[in-house]
């Protein structure tokens, strides 16, 4: 009981310092760091409900990501359609999209699941290109001017700094954090984890498979697309490659497998590991902390070399990490922490 | 009353016939055995009265409804429910989670879907494993697991699927005595069996199924007696 309090305790202090951090950090790369923090916690959750949880590993999540960023941005470049009701219009869109997939690609099993979700993705990265009168094709959109956000006339922001964005984000990832909790801890969960598991079994117990699938699925698709939404207001523009390529579905994807699937801290886990890395990697950070603690020196020809490659190899290092996690914590983060911390509390047996 | 009739129901897979012309009925509150020998079609039938394959040709009448074409999660709502042969726990839930993906097939109330789980638990008494995860189950407990699972969506009919099957002489009597309790609570039951002696000790009827065909029904006495069945266990150059 004393521990439920405590954890609650840690929770509130945690969320009350993540409110008020932007009242005291004004660096906007700092604040930069957070948002992309709290775009992946928002993505990786998303996937975690249909890929964790009901074990339908879709590879095409970058369809609904895109969906939405494009809607929102399309809407608001050509119809000056502001972004917070343009969101919801990408969402309406985005249910339509995924119960279309859905009802079609749901009688794929196992990797046949995965090859067309991956198919579907790509004709919308394929459609983005080649329909240029709504998409302006590969150019993509830019539209950084956001119009102001009223209520009855009084402005509450302008978009004119990071910290509006900054507490969309956090509300995004908590939103999709508290969905997740909720999931788990409802009928829906249990029925989306008796299909992961086994399908047959799930099937006589009474749970209508497809239903079910769907459901994840829709649920899923639309945190992605709220998640793509802002990151296309965020950014300012999108292009078909940013919002629907494959490495979008990849990246995804990677949050939750490297942070630990089905579960609830395991996408938050993987997005403070892979968002820190892949900009560390991304800015050179590794090469100058290597000079900086004398491991080799800024003009010999390794140190010349990383300068020169290191930033360019992040996809590999990338990809050595999933190997690695894969190789040695198949239940990601979470499951190796629990491995580390076996439950001393197991209720009576 | 009875609650399950098979009528002339076929199942044909290409050319073969996994069952053709299957015909019985069983009554409620009894215990139908199935037996035949390895490839006789048995699972097969099973298949055909859950939803998992339409029958090719016949009905399949359970409580008075025809059930040709129904999946078999709506089979399972109607009250009609299988174990498997080779074990399907949800490997990584733990025990009581995986009875209570059973019960909610009743509720949509964790809380009263756990409660319906421990009453099943301790039915085929599994109440010290509760928090363990069921991937972790030795044999004997995942076969009650898939039991306990089963009878948590509340079924008017279970079908059994060698609930015994790979168990030692004292888990299949723990098996043995389970599924005559089950009985005692007015549950009509289903029960595929290779073992001879334990078919005959539960059963109200026997149904012998050889080559997807019936060879004969009636009781454990009369089966045993019957020179055909003897014939197909034993081959017929016995006698």
């Amino acid at each position: 009981m004393t521990k439920t309090i405590l954890k609650a305790a840690i929770g509130l202090l945690f969320l009350a310092a993540l409110l008020v951090i932007p009242r005291y950090v004004e660096s906007p790369y700092a604040l930069h760091m957070m948002i992309l923090l709290f775009l992946s916690v928002s993505q990786g959750q998303s996937w975690n409900i249909l890929g964790g949880y009901a074990g339908q590993y879709s590879v095409g999540h970058a369809a609904y990501f895109g969906v939405g960023a494009y809607t929102t941005m399309m809407l608001m470049y050509s119809r000056q359609v502001v972004p917070w009701v343009g969101v919801w219009v990408g969402v309406a869109i985005v249910i339509v999209v995924a119960l279309v997939i859905g009802s079609i690609c749901f009688r794929l099993r196992g990797p046949y699941f995965v090859l067309a979700s991956i198919a579907v993705a790509e004709i919308m990265r394929l459609s983005a290109i080649n329909l240029t009168t709504l998409t302006n094709g590969a150019e993509g959109i830019l539209a950084t001017e956001i119009p102001a956000f009223k209520i009855g006339g009084r402005v509450i922001t302008d978009f004119l700094t990071k910290v509006p964005f900054y507490y969309i984000g956090l509300f995004l990832a908590l939103f999709t954090i508290a969905i997740t909790y909720w999931v788990q801890h409802s009928k829906l969960g249990y029925y989306f984890q008796a299909i992961r598991e086994d399908q047959d079994a799930a099937h006589s117990l009474g749970i209508h498979i497809t239903a079910y699938k769907n459901i994840g699925l829709v649920i899923s698709a639309v945190l992605t697309s709220l998640a793509g939404a802002f990151y296309g207001i965020y950014v300012g523009f999108v292009d078909p490659p940013t919002v629907l390529g494959l490495d979008v579905s990849v990246q995804i994807m990677l949050i939750c497998i490297i942070g630990g699937m089905g579960t609830i801290w395991g996408p938050v886990l993987g997005s403070l590991l892979l968002v820190p890395l892949s900009e560390a990697l991304r800015s050179n950070m590794i090469t100058e902390g290597l000079v900086k603690i004398g491991f080799v020196s800024a003009d010999s020809r390794i140190g010349l070399f990383l300068k020169e490659n290191l930033a360019h190899a992040h996809v590999l290092l990338y990809g050595i990490l999933v190997v690695l996690v894969i190789l040695f914590m198949p239940d990601g983060l979470m499951g190796f922490i629990k491995k580390l911390a076996p439950r001393r509390n197991r209720e009576a047996v | 009353m009875a609650i399950l009739e098979i009528k002339s129901v076929s199942k044909f897979f290409g050319g073969l016939a996994a069952n053709s012309d299957v015909s019985f009925s069983v009554e409620e509150g009894t215990i139908m055995g199935l037996i035949g020998p390895n490839g006789a079609g048995k699972t097969t039938l099973f298949n055909c009265i859950t939803g998992y394959y339409p029958p090719s040709k016949g009905e399949v009448i359970f409580d008075g409804r025809r059930m040709n074409g129904l999946q078999p999660d709506k089979v399972c709502m109607l009250g009609m429910v299988r174990t498997w042969q080779k074990v399907r726990p949800l490997a990584k839930l733990s025990v009581i989670d995986n009875v209570m993906v059973g019960a909610l097939a009743r509720t949509s109330s964790l809380k009263h879907a756990r409660e319906l789980a421990m009453e099943q638990l301790k039915v085929v008494r599994l109440e010290h494993r509760v928090d363990l995860l069921a991937g972790g189950l030795p044999i004997g407990e995942r076969k009650k697991l898939e039991v306990a699972r089963a009878l948590a969506t509340q079924p008017k009919l279970l079908l059994l699927d060698e609930v015994m099957g790979g168990l030692n002489p004292a888990e299949s009597e723990e098996i043995i005595q389970l599924i005559l309790d089950i009985k005692q609570r007015g549950l009509t039951q289903m029960v595929i069996e290779h073992d001879m002696k334990a078919i005959m000790r539960i059963s109200d009827r026997i149904v012998v199924l050889t080559s997807g065909e019936k060879l004969t029904e009636g009781t454990p006495q009369e089966v045993v007696s019957n020179q055909d069945v003897i014939d197909a266990y034993l081959g017929e150059s016995h006698a």
